[in-house]
């Protein structure tokens, strides 16, 4: 419903994720995304990229792999079940003011242009009052034709050293890491960054968004 | 309206311009995460500790500190490979660092001496 309203003006940070300035929170657990999309990797490349923007962003995002075995053994990790229903355990085992669920809507390839088609929603949640304070969907179109030798040069030499990887899985890696950077440009400072609390008049970027990406998107 | 507006966006151009370097260095650590999260393997857990250590000793962010859970899971990772006490030193210096890390990590001890 609250998606639906879309506006022209702009609306400042501190309106948009009004939640997110008032609570003031700090600790953040990654739920484990929730794969809608017919493509069965596209879990685990979002999974091992959600951690780095939001660190950088300044928060305290509970270490994934060992969230990951606690969720596990409390049978939690499943995040489709808790989407709507009370985050208040989460609170109590992890310390997490807020949990991040991200639905990957669509995950498409595109063998012949080399493009891949994302649609994407983040939605974080305080586990205080269960409301959500932060939430934008993209969709993005990813041209992963223009690759190695450009923007991404460096990230790809460190890439390619790690030799265990393939160059597939490396990226499409890319690709999640683009859609997690581009979304989260709008993120509330956390504690930990030196814009925290004075970011609030900065403008939020739209919902719902539509955008073309490729390696040579800087973030 | 009208004069907030520019305001608006000269303190996004700004803050835009200030953000060009994170908080903290990662190094290769997103693919060794993947990797090691496909396969746990010998291999990928051996890049995976690389990637930590990396982390650690070669810190160039910002903050100029270990970023947010890398101790942890580090320490987590050691536990599992049965170096016990090098990841329970590890997991306690999460805790020095971010005491918020507390709740959970005393959680993931207790679950260790099972």
């Amino acid at each position: 419903m609250l998606t639906g309203c879309k506006t022209t003006t702009p609306i400042a940070k501190s309106t948009a994720y009004k939640g997110m300035y008032d609570e003031k929170p700090l600790t953040i657990l990654l739920m484990p995304p929730i794969n809608r999309s017919t493509n069965v990797e596209a879990k685990e490349y979002f999974h091992s990229t959600l951690n780095v923007p939001i660190d950088n962003a300044g928060f305290y995002v509970i270490p994934p792999f060992l969230s990951m075995e606690i969720l596990k053994k409390e049978s939690a990790y499943d995040a489709e079940l808790f989407l709507n229903s009370p985050l208040t355990k989460f609170g109590e085992v992890f310390g997490a003011d807020l949990a991040l669920f991200t639905i990957i809507h669509k995950w498409d390839k595109s063998g012949l242009e080399a493009k891949v088609y994302i649609e994407v929603e983040y939605i974080i949640k305080s586990t205080k009052t269960n409301e959500i304070v932060y939430t934008r969907k993209g969709e993005i179109t990813y041209d992963t034709s223009i690759s190695t030798g450009t923007g991404g040069a460096f990230g790809a030499l460190a890439d390619m050293a790690i030799s265990a990887i393939n160059t597939a899985a490396t990226k499409y890696i890319d690709v999640a890491r683009a859609c997690n950077a581009y979304t989260f440009k709008d993120l509330p400072a956390g504690k930990y960054s030196p814009n925290y609390g004075v970011d609030g008049e900065q403008i939020a970027g739209k919902k719902e968004f539509k955008i073309r990406l490729n390696s040579n998107y800087k973030y | 309206m009208r004069r907030i507006i520019p305001i608006l966006i000269s303190t996004f151009l700004l803050a835009s311009c200030t953000t060009q370097k994170s908080l903290y260095s990662w190094g290769n650590y997103e693919s060794a995460s993947y990797n090691y999260l496909k396969n746990s393997n010998e291999k990928s857990t051996q890049e995976l500790i690389e990637a930590y250590q990396k982390i650690i000793k070669k810190q160039k962010g910002t903050r100029g500190v270990v970023p947010p859970g890398i101790y942890a899971d580090y320490g987590f990772l050691l536990l599992q490979i049965n170096k016990t006490e090098e990841g329970k030193a590890m997991l306690m210096k999460e805790i020095t660092l971010y005491p918020e890390s507390k709740v959970f990590i005393d959680r993931i001890l207790k679950m260790a001496e099972k």
